[in-house]
């Protein structure tokens, strides 16, 4: 068999690894920049008063959840196609289907939990002015995190109607 | 509701027995003060104001000093504290004492101040020493005592520096002007090259010339007698010096430290005193009586009585019912079970005193959505296992109590979804759900969810009735409750019975076109408004929505769970391994149930604020202070 025809053969597999590294990587790149963000702004909060470290930590782990939606459509696509195990064979139109169930949790993580970060940073001004208003500087935060919870959503229905 | 309704209070009594009488109701505890300054009550209008006097600024000026005392010392106060110290308890007469003797309160903060100085006085040396040792480093090659260098009969000395990128040309310059002298580099540092020179008197004119133009600067020591590093030595010593200085005055800070419980006691008595004395501002007076103006709720009037009654019978108690626009303070009474949750709802707002208090219907609903997005039964006991000791073990009070009590009603909830939907430390445990489970039918967990949703946003509707009806308008309740209710449920019965589904949804949206536009008087506007405000399903169908995210953090705990039981079981294998895998096992489901927990308490308040408050929620209702004994280190026994 030479190298065009095993690669043929298996596009489907690697059309669902990209659809998982789609999923895993742009929403964990995301992530990142949005707790660095955070972080940013957090460290002058906490340069005025270290005692405000707990409360500004707490905004940061907001855009850090995106990151962990992504692991989590990566891993179920894993799973389906036997990474841990054996290796199941899948036609290309399946693989297809991975690449596209990837994509909403990769995309929409990528850029809500940077959005979610710049937030969460402006809400470091309220821990900064008013620290008793913490919890309303985390709703603006939260309300960001619908639309990945969405795009979890949606990619985890795609990936749930796949049948291999 | 469960708000407490208030009654306001107008005292009158006399000046000669207001000290008294004041102490009695700061024990009593159960009055929110009116400023009369600010309502400017008709019958009261030229009744002067009342002010705190000279013995209150006394008090404000020693506490000031306790407190500077106080937080000297903390600074080396390195003993263990626990997490929420007990009160120390005082009975009357050692309370009076502290107040008898307050000298020693005043010697103890001299004692504090004069030690403050004298770290600063330390500092100050050591930072000047230091200055000068950084200057003097660069020295360290010249063995010529400084006193030394200057001039003598035909020579001239001294020491500078020039810019090291002109140095080389410097001596250049110097060679060639065919003087007598002597150039020896010292040192150089990052911009300038140190030298030390020696000329012939006869050469001054020129080495002068030459010194201006590649910018030589002097350096002079001044006083200082003998080389850079016999110079240095010395300083080394008097730093030194000043270190042990320094840890003298750090052992005589501790010595005093046996003080601090006396002075935390007396921070609280001088707090509670001058409480006592502010709050006579408040007050109008005449030269025999004062009044007195606050709310005091409806359960504690009996109490006021009482309180007033142990000191005087010459009094004028009067308590009315609030008038329509007046600013109530808030006081939320509520079972045990609901008080944690009262913390969610403050930190949105609290409610107004006229509306209801929304905690009771929220705290079932609260847990409920916690415990699902948490959704796992092992990390619920855990939870609950870990606040409920914390609770038991360091009796926290205030916001940390309530967060605990939170957390741990949040963890039982977590255990009964967790049971129901088999998560048991994401799957590693292997026990069957006692419903189903949600990772292998997503489509039915999502149903679920949004019905559990709708049934949120209905209770909220209905609570917006349940207001309109209090207030006799029963109209309103049928016209924007009852309708939306007709329409939207018809709308979801078309999926199941259609038949049914479609005349509930038609007389609905009918009876909406045609009465929501009813503040309008033109009948085709109000018929315009009418159709436009069908509009708004969109936006219940965005709040049901937005219950998706029950099912979609309830799924990512249970992943997670997965994927880091399985990569730890990757590792076994050998002991080393299994050792390994242990470890990652419990770091990797701690931070899970850290970013569970997180997202469940941020994710399960967000529903309760935008969606279900959204519905009928009236804040801005301003807390219930009432003037009373704090204290923070201190508890008073009678």
């Amino acid at each position: 068999m030479d190298l065009l025809e095993m690669m043929s053969s298996n596009t489907g597999l690697y059309l669902a690894f990209l659809g998982s590294a789609i999923a895993a990587g742009l929403a964990g790149v995301g992530s990142a920049i949005g707790v660095g963000i955070v972080g940013q702004a957090a460290s002058g909060v906490v340069t005025e008063d270290p005692s405000k470290f707990g409360r500004t930590l707490l905004l940061q782990a907001l855009p850090g959840t995106q990151g962990i939606y992504g692991l989590l459509i990566a891993f179920l696509i894993w799973s389906k196609i036997g990474v841990f195990g054996n290796i199941v064979e899948i036609t290309m139109q399946q693989g297809l289907m991975f690449l596209a169930a990837g994509i909403p949790v990769g995309i929409v993580g990528l850029i809500s939990a940077i959005y979610q970060g710049k937030a969460a940073a402006a809400g470091c001004n309220i821990i900064a002015k008013r620290p008793e208003e913490l919890a309303k500087g985390m709703v603006y935060a939260a309300m960001v995190e619908t639309y990945a919870v969405l795009s979890l959503l949606a990619s985890f229905l795609m990936l749930n109607g796949i049948t291999v | 509701m469960a708000i407490v309704k208030m009654k306001k209070a107008t005292i009158i009594a006399l000046q000669a027995e207001k000290e008294s009488l004041l102490k009695s109701l700061q024990a009593f505890g159960g009055l929110h003060m009116i400023d009369i300054g600010d309502v400017q009550a008709e019958e009261l209008k030229d009744v002067p104001k009342d002010n705190a006097n000279e013995e209150a600024a006394r008090l404000e000026a020693l506490l000031s000093q306790v407190k500077y005392s106080l937080d000297f010392l903390s600074k080396y106060d390195k003993s263990k504290k626990p997490l929420f110290p007990a009160k120390t308890v005082l009975t009357e007469s050692q309370y009076q004492d502290y107040l008898e003797n307050l000298e020693k309160a005043e010697i103890l903060y001299k004692e504090c101040r004069a030690i403050d100085e004298k770290f600063a006085e330390i500092k100050n040396m050591e930072t000047k020493l230091n200055n000068l040792l950084s200057q003097l480093n660069i020295w360290t090659g010249l063995d010529i005592p400084f006193e030394q260098i200057g001039d003598t009969l035909y020579t001239s000395s001294l020491i500078g520096h020039i810019p090291s990128r002109a140095s080389q040309e410097f001596s250049e310059a110097l060679l060639n002007s065919e003087k007598e002298y002597y150039l020896e580099p010292v040192g150089e540092d990052k911009e300038s090259t140190f030298y030390f020179l020696v000329y012939h008197r006869s050469a001054e004119e020129t080495v002068q010339q030459l010194l201006k133009q590649f910018g030589w600067t002097k350096v002079n020591f001044g006083e200082l007698q003998g080389t850079a590093s016999e110079n240095i030595l010395d300083i080394q010593n008097k730093l030194k010096e000043l270190e042990a200085r320094r840890a003298e005055l750090i052992q005589q800070a501790e010595a005093m430290l046996t003080n601090k419980p006396y002075l935390e006691a007396l921070f609280d008595i001088l707090n509670v005193e001058k409480d006592r004395k502010d709050v006579v501002s408040n007050f109008v007076r005449t030269k025999k009586s004062f009044v007195i103006l606050a709310w005091v709720p409806e359960p504690l009037t009996k109490a006021l009585e009482d309180a007033m009654k142990k000191v005087t019978d010459f009094y004028i108690l009067t308590l009315e019912d609030p008038s329509e626009e007046e600013e109530i303070p808030v006081l939320l009474d509520n079972p045990a079970i609901v008080k944690p949750v009262e913390m969610i709802t403050e930190q949105y707002s609290l409610p107004n005193p006229r509306s209801l208090d929304p905690n009771r219907v929220m705290a079932p609903f609260f847990i409920m959505f916690f415990g699902m997005m948490v959704s796992d039964a092992a990390y619920g006991i855990i939870l609950s296992a870990l606040t409920a000791y914390a609770l038991y073990k360091f009796k926290p009070t205030g916001g940390a109590k309530q967060l605990f009590q939170l957390l741990c009603l949040g963890g039982l909830a977590t255990l009964f979804w967790g049971a129901l939907f088999g998560g048991w430390v994401g799957g590693l445990i292997p026990i069957k759900p006692i419903w189903f489970n949600p990772t292998d039918e997503p489509l039915k967990m999502l149903l679920f969810c949004l019905a559990v949703g709708v049934v949120h946003l209905y209770v909220g509707m209905g609570l917006q009735a349940y207001k309109s009806i209090k207030a006799g308008n029963i109209k309103d309740a049928i016209y924007d409750q009852g309708f939306w209710y007709l329409f939207l449920t018809g709308l979801m019965l078309l999926a199941v019975a259609p038949s049914v589904g479609k005349y509930m949804a038609i007389i609905g949206a009918i009876g909406l076109v045609l009465t929501q536009g009813r503040d309008n008087k033109n009948i085709i506007k109000r018929l315009l408004s009418g159709i436009l405000s069908l509009y708004n399903v969109t936006s219940f169908l965005g709040d049901v929505l937005s219950y998706s995210r029950l099912l979609a953090l309830g799924l990512a705990t249970g992943v997670i769970g997965t994927v880091i039981n399985e990569m730890s079981l990757m590792l076994s294998g050998n002991i080393i391994g299994i050792i390994f895998m242990i470890i990652f096992m419990v770091v990797g489901h701690t931070f899970n149930i850290a970013i569970n927990v997180l997202g469940a308490y941020v994710h399960s308040s967000r529903l309760q604020y935008v969606e279900f408050f959204g519905k009928f929620f009236e804040g801005d209702g301003k807390p219930y202070a009432p003037f009373s004994i704090k204290t923070k280190y201190i508890e008073q026994k009678n």
